[in-house]
């Protein structure tokens, strides 16, 4: 729709705060957030929809922010890792993560997170089925996912 | 440099007394682990570098970026694997609005060289290109948007040659030669008894040809970093496995003196190996020097990560194994080729690895090992977790499926008649004093057999089958290479512990494994370490983080400090306690009397009162352990690698026989360790080492297609998820390595090793025919079953008779 020159004025929320900003029509969301916004938690590595490493909630859904442009973002309700601690208190999935050694290099590490959020917040009991549904999108090079899905185990029991 | 080490002697087969420990000291399972009551040493204690990781505020390559960087920078690179540069038009590109400056190679201020080993690589190709993505020039801009259109605009000119698509062509007779002294870029050879002799006395011979593939190392922090030159300090932010040697290779390139580098490694997004040759740190060096005072960021995409990177060797391994009726090994006689791609990057050391370890953990008395690296128009190939060890893993462990089958014999029964004890020795002529891998075995088989687990029945097109492996792997560089790690230990004023290392910590837990050594050693509790790490310009030299060295390496020279450390704060002590520093102890932070516990100093006391004192608190260790040069005519060895680690896995897999398809099942691994510093961190390098194991039995493939990689994205090089990997129970042995640090010796690299024969070995199993190339995706399954015809369903076959007969050579 919008030629190479032409802004867009996006309105959203990130993180509960609100945002306003210019952007480039063609612009993905992971650079926004990472360049614009200088959160950098939100990981890039395929760029095209295959790794999960940069998952963020958008009203309530887990997505890959490399696959998303700007201008789809509008009104919307963006979560990313910056916002699930609550000050010093890590989130349950955080201290899970930690706990179990889910994470090794922890680059994978926020999309992960961010995709078991997602999948618990709207299911907080999920069987094997679901489990794997919802996070198989998600690769991890490291930890071989045994303390992954260990750490998010042992989130379901603790998530209200 | 070579260790010539005339004065060592050969350790006499000491037997390990008392027994060798089968089962291990925690229960086993997956994960968690129960811990031992001790100091932070055997604990898992959480990751130091762990809340940043959760909170999503570690600080990667490209996290670097933001608000900081002045210019962009882009490689432009070969689309030709093999080609002359006629000319490269830059105009075009210089005119984009928002470009700054193109450079080539004459640009390039010092040698214009990079290699860890031959100095061979051009960083900007000078009048021709090796490979399809061989760097070409680099454009520099304001934005990425004007850089990404700057590469794009700028136009080389090339003459193409012909390519050297892979081993037959680089050895033909009228091949192109890729480098002076032509297509083959060294070998390694191993000479020990008389195999031919003894194979022609043998009463079995069975004979295999293996073809491993092409791997990519696919960590998922993409190589990205900044730099700055402020007219004196050149300061690179770039991730890579051995900061120090960075540092080395980039002032070499670019002409500068070594103390105008310092490389500071960021937050690192995993390795294995792929962060070993140099990746962006010159071309980054080499702009930020022409805009000084300008910080200079640059990033690859995934498909440039792919295109430039080099890669794990596809090996070809032709194995002859020879055995007496009763099982008993005879002679080997391997020749192996492998392709090194364009440049040598660390190919020498992985021939020689793949040489010494040719016959893993196996006692064979005759054996005729010759490894040869052959140049192609391919990526180069190097350093990748389990470099050279994990294809002659793939060998020899088929071979003994192989044999097993052909005497009719067990093959865990084939495994442990064969198997070296403590005080055997390996190929090398090396003598173990400690060798466990019949205990790994053993306790891999009774965890496998005790919880056989209820299977799921069988669909009739699907068949089960289980497999076995069993590897050794010797620990660092060795072969006389002169391999050191440096460490420092200070006590703060503010009552903290800092450790300082050159290694880099890219997931595998160094920073722990440091942390909780120099704790132990003090006394500390390990909430009060802090470890500062790979910046060249506030820590010393560790060496490289590979070869699974850091444990053995950097864990002792941090016990080595700490331990000098300790003296000096026990005889703080003896000043303000009326006993002598023998009989004070470190515990919990506080130096206690051994006879006397009342007697009580805390350590910020110490500290503070030796501040007063004039005690330095600081204290720093090196270890430097000497390994023997193999021979160059025989690779015999009184001591080629300091210590050796065993492991063994058992892999249960379903194949379904329409599809090819095969799902591991079930999964046992079992590795010595030594000593498990973290039991934690042990156990998931056992779990992730054995998925890219099961990675690399399965899937992973770099396709190269006449020098063109087909596969230069996550889309098409296909990684294992949740799905491909069932719960793998790891079981931990713990005997002790006199030399290790808290007998600790490592893990990195044979779970890797480990697992893909493993896998191999029960595809083999269930189907009936053992497989010989990787990666066994469907379609092999289907080749291996359906050899005359391809396309004939399992169903029709099912009349004549299912197939089976695993190696009727
Ligand atoms: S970076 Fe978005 S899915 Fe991989
Ligand atoms: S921890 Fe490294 S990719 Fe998951």
């Amino acid at each position: 729709m919008a030629t190479d020159s032409t802004t867009w004025q996006l309105r959203c929320t990130v993180n509960g705060r609100p945002i306003e900003a210019e952007v480039e029509p063609d612009e993905t969301l992971l650079f926004f957030l990472r360049d614009k916004l200088g959160l950098t938690g939100t990981k890039g590595s395929c760029l095209e929809g295959e790794c999960g490493s940069c998952t963020v909630i958008v009203d309530g859904r887990a997505l890959n922010s490399c696959l998303v442009l700007c201008p789809q973002m509008q009104g919307r309700r963006i979560e990313t890792i910056e916002g699930l601690a609550n000050g010093d208190k890590l989130h349950v999935l955080q201290d899970k993560f930690l706990a179990s050694g889910a994470a090794q290099c922890g680059y994978c590490t926020p999309g992960l997170i961010m995709a078991a959020k997602a999948l618990l917040d709207q299911n907080p009991n999920p069987t094997e089925q679901e489990f794997f549904e919802g996070m198989e999108g998600n690769i991890c090079r490291c930890t071989g996912y045994a303390a992954i899905c260990e750490a998010i185990r042992s989130a379901v029991q603790q998530w209200k | 440099m070579r260790n010539g080490d005339s004065t060592h002697q050969e350790p006499q087969a000491i037997k390990a007394s008392p027994p060798l420990r089968t089962e291990p000291l925690v229960e086993p399972s997956s994960t968690p682990y129960k811990e031992l009551p001790k100091g932070p040493v055997g604990r898992s204690e959480r990751r130091i570098d762990g809340p940043e990781k959760v909170l999503g505020t570690a600080l990667y390559g490209a996290d670097l970026f933001f608000g900081k960087a002045d210019y962009f920078a882009q490689v432009v690179r070969s689309e030709k694997a093999h080609a002359l540069i006629r000319s490269i038009e830059t105009g075009d590109a210089l005119r984009m609005p928002g470009v700054v400056a193109v450079y080539t190679a004459k640009d390039m201020p010092g040698t214009n060289r990079q290699g860890l080993i031959h100095r061979d690589h051009p960083v900007l190709a000078e009048d021709r290109v090796l490979y399809r993505g061989d760097g070409v020039a680099i454009v520099v801009a304001e934005s990425e948007r004007a850089v990404r259109r700057g590469r794009d605009a700028v136009k080389v000119l090339y003459e193409e040659l012909p390519v050297v698509a892979d081993f037959d062509d680089a050895l033909a007779e009228d091949a192109p030669r890729l480098h002076p002294d032509g297509n083959i870029m060294g070998g390694k050879r191993i000479r020990k008894g008389d195999a031919d002799a003894a194979l022609s006395a043998s009463d079995v011979i069975v004979s295999e040809t293996f073809v491993t593939q092409t791997v990519d190392h696919a960590f998922l922090d993409i190589e990205a970093g900044i730099a700055c030159w402020d007219g004196h300090l050149l300061t690179l932010h770039v991730s890579g496995q051995w900061a120090h040697e960075e540092r080395r290779l980039t002032a070499l390139a670019l002409g500068l003196p070594m103390e105008a580098v310092r490389i500071i490694t960021p937050a690192t997004g995993g390795a294995f190996g792929g962060r070993e040759d140099l990746s962006m740190q010159v071309y980054l060096g080499m702009v930020a020097l022409k805009h000084p005072g300008k910080t200079i960021a640059m990033r690859y995409s995934r498909e440039e990560s792919m295109r430039a990177r080099h890669k794990r060797h596809a090996m070809r391994i032709h194995y002859t194994i020879g055995a007496m009726r009763d099982g008993t090994l005879t002679a080997a006689k391997i020749t192996v080729y492998s392709n090194e791609g364009a440049y040598a990057s660390t190919g020498p050391a992985v021939l020689r690895k793949a040489a010494s370890h040719a016959t893993g953990p196996l006692r064979i008395p005759n054996v005729y090992v010759d490894v040869y690296g052959v140049y192609t128009n391919n990526n180069p190939t190097g350093a990748m977790r389990g470099f050279g060890a994990c294809q002659m893993a793939i060998a020899y462990n088929g071979m003994m499926d192989r044999l097993a089958e052909r005497l009719g014999m067990d093959r865990a029964d084939l495994w442990k008649q064969n198997l070296i004890h403590s005080g055997d020795a390996v190929t090398t002529g090396q003598i173990i004093p400690i060798a466990t891998a019949v205990e790994c075995l053993d306790a891999a088989l009774r965890q496998y057999r005790a919880k056989k687990q209820h299977d799921r029945p069988l669909a009739p097109h699907e068949r089960r089958g289980w497999g076995i492996s069993v590897i050794c792997f010797g620990l660092g560089y060795g072969d006389g290479f002169p391999d050191a790690s440096r460490a420092t230990v200070r006590l703060t004023p503010a009552g903290r512990l800092e450790v300082y290392t050159g290694g880099v910590e890219y997931g595998q837990g160094l920073l722990n494994m440091a942390g909780q050594v120099a704790a132990e050693e003090l006394g500390m509790p390990f909430s009060l370490v802090d470890v500062i790490w790979a910046d060249t310009g506030r820590t010393q030299e560790s060496g490289s983080s590979s070869a699974t060295r850091q444990t053995y390496f950097t864990g002792n020279a941090v016990k080595i400090a700490a331990s000098e450390l300790r003296e000096q704060v026990l005889d703080i002590a003896s000043k303000l306690l009326p006993v002598h520093p023998h009989e004070l102890d470190l515990h919990d932070g506080k130096a206690v009397g051994r006879f006397n516990p009342s007697l009580v100093v805390p350590m910020a006391k110490l500290i503070e009162e030796g501040r007063k004192r004039g005690y330095s608190l600081e204290a720093s260790g090196i270890f430097k352990p000497r390994t023997v040069c193999e021979d160059f005519d025989t690779g015999q060895s009184p001591r080629s690698f300091i210590t050796y680690l065993f492991g063994s896995h058992i892999a249960q897999v379903v194949v379904d026989m329409e599809t090819g398809e095969v799902r591991v099942e079930r999964y046992v691994a079992c590795h010595d360790v030594g000593k498990a510093i973290n039991p934690q961190s042990v156990a998931g390098q056992m779990i992730g080492g054995a998925t890219q194991g099961i990675g690399m039995a399965l899937m992973e493939e770099v396709v190269m297609d006449g020098g063109v990689m087909r596969n230069a994205n996550f889309t098409d090089y296909i990684l294992p998820t949740f799905r491909d990997v069932p719960t793998i129970e790891t079981i931990i042995l713990e005997n002790d390595d006199p030399g290790g640090p808290f007998g600790a010796r490592g893990i990195g690299e044979p779970p890797l090793i480990a697992a893909t024969p493993a896998v191999l070995s029960a595809i083999g199993n269930a189907i009936g025919v053992a497989p010989h190339t990787t990666p066994c995706n469907p379609q092999r399954v289907w080749e291996l079953l359906y050899p005359d015809d391809a396309q004939t369903p399992y169903a029709a076959r099912l009349t004549t008779a299912p197939p089976h007969a695993l190696l009727s050579k």
